[in-house]
């Protein structure tokens, strides 16, 4: 590198450091894929090269169509797709922006936390006395930690703390109920 | 008046096995970045657990092996059995952010190797902006003939590495990855994909469009000459090359069109070649003495 080249650089380097973090705009809230680094380090650390969801078995790894400054980063799409917590995704990421997990229950619940749970107790089935559903029940990978169900319609609770976020309990949801929503992490 | 030379105009004369071989390089390249996609979402299909089959490729896609391809990613950031062959800019970029990790360091390690050996191929070799030029080329010959000016705006080569710089700067204060965004390999990459997975593009055809439009009407080969920020990262990581096109002056007539064809305003007929050499050979094959040719050139050394 010759020196006007390397004044470049340095002169570079100096800036990145003294660039107040202030400047730095607050990223958008939205559900990212499993063992995503937090927050405003993951939409840095994203290449946006999409092998996440080219692997991705249920295409719920998505990318925006719309022009903004996350258009290169994946978020999951669980308006009728889940996340079947296979964690390909992590194993396939080449700058660690999903980092890497074993695809075992305990570390999964654990370390992957995409979204956070939201009943509308208004809809749901069993809490409108409609009838004893139980699906979201049925398809939590994390039955009685995530979500149990209680009293006599065995009506959902949810444990906000236990949730993985994968969405399979949205997605299950009747029809007729819609009473759960992943929202992103606050 | 009579037109001025231009590439589509000159006849490649020899060095042909050299031009088959990067055009194949090439065309596999824009294939895996259509094919990969294609490849994955057959292999989803198959495997029976997704949605897939609401996707309009699924019978264009039945022509595919039924297992996962060895291949993720394409064309900024592939992984080949059993290493990735990441952008040197993408990594550096990241690495702004997350600080050193030798993670990123094996992921980055086979590209730089072959950029410093080879220079600036990727370039000429594999970029699947290729043939967006290339259209853009034949759309100025073509204005060229009905006699509709087209301008040659020939910027300063700096201008490269202060966009570099800039993507880099203005990233970090933002505190968002902007490269993805205007680098376009990875552009023409993701759009690909969401083409084939989703049915649809997305906003970034918007800038290959406008550099399509900047390469047509304003400078010739402008965009990757002197605004792509991943082509002044090869050029670079790539200036110690020692892979050099070298003019015998004895044999040199002057005709000029080595010069006239080189798409990234290199002068190889009065043997000022920089690091912004893409290595496509194309300068060799159009000459019409053989005066110049590849030789290894070590810096500061004869061949």
């Amino acid at each position: 590198m010759n020196r006007r080249g390397l004044v470049g650089a340095l002169a570079a380097a100096v800036a990145l450091a003294v660039v107040p973090k202030k400047t730095r705009a607050e990223p958008q809230k939205k559900i990212r894929p499993p063992g995503a680094l937090p927050r405003g380090a993951f939409e840095q650390a994203c290449i946006g090269c999409f092998r996440c969801a080219e692997v991705c078995p249920t295409k719920v790894i998505r990318f925006p169509s719309v022009l903004s400054l996350d258009t290169a980063t994946p978020f999951l799409d669980m308006a009728d797709r889940a996340c079947v917590l296979c964690m390909k995704c992590t194993q396939v990421c080449p700058t660690d922006a999903l980092v890497e997990l074993k695809v075992e229950s305990e570390v999964i619940a654990r370390e992957v936390r995409m979204g956070v749970p939201k009943l509308n107790r208004a809809a749901c089935l069993p809490w409108t006395g409609r009838g004893i559903c139980r699906l979201c029940y049925q398809v939590c990978p994390y039955p009685d930690r995530a979500v149990e169900v209680v009293g006599p319609q065995k009506a959902p609770l949810f444990h906000v703390e236990a949730c993985v976020g994968c969405g399979l309990c949205e997605e299950a949801c009747p029809e007729t109920a819609r009473a759960i929503t992943i929202e992103p992490l606050p | 008046m009579k037109r001025a030379l231009q590439p589509f105009d000159i006849t490649l004369r020899h060095g042909k096995r050299y031009q088959a071989l990067r055009r194949l390089f090439l065309g596999f390249s824009v294939l895996l970045t259509v094919g990969l996609p294609m490849w994955h979402l057959h292999a989803l299909e198959i495997e029976g657990a997704g949605r897939a089959a609401d996707s309009r490729w699924s019978t264009l896609a039945r022509f595919l092996p039924d297992t996962p391809p060895p291949f993720f990613g394409a064309p900024t950031s592939v992984w080949v059995w059993f290493f990735d062959l990441v952008d040197p800019l993408e990594t550096l970029a990241t690495a702004l952010f997350r600080g050193f990790s030798w993670n990123l360091v094996w992921t980055v390690l086979p590209g730089v190797v072959l950029v410093v050996a080879l220079g600036r191929f990727f370039c000429g070799w594999a970029c699947p902006y290729l043939p967006v030029l290339a259209a853009a080329n034949a759309a100025r010959w073509l204005l060229s003939r009905l006699g509709i000016p087209t301008a040659d705006v020939k910027l300063p080569r700096v201008t490269s590495r202060v966009v570099l710089v800039g993507v880099l700067l203005v990233g970090s204060m933002l505190g968002v990855q902007l490269v993805p965004l205007v680098y376009p390999p990875a552009i023409i990459g993701r759009e690909a994909f969401r083409a084939v997975f989703y049915g649809s593009l997305g906003a970034g055809g918007l800038l290959v469009a406008a550099a399509f439009v900047f390469d047509t009407f304003v400078s010739r080969a402008g965009f990757c000459r002197s605004l792509c920020p991943g082509g002044a990262m090869f050029s670079v990581l790539g200036s110690v090359s020692p892979v050099r096109v070298v003019n015998e002056r004895s044999k040199c007539t002057d005709c000029t069109v080595c010069d006239v064809i080189c798409n990234l305003g290199q002068s190889p007929m009065t043997n000022a070649l920089d690091s912004g050499c893409e290595r496509c050979g194309k300068c060799i094959a159009s000459c019409p003495t053989k005066a110049l040719s590849f030789k290894i050139v070590f810096p500061g050394g004869k061949s």
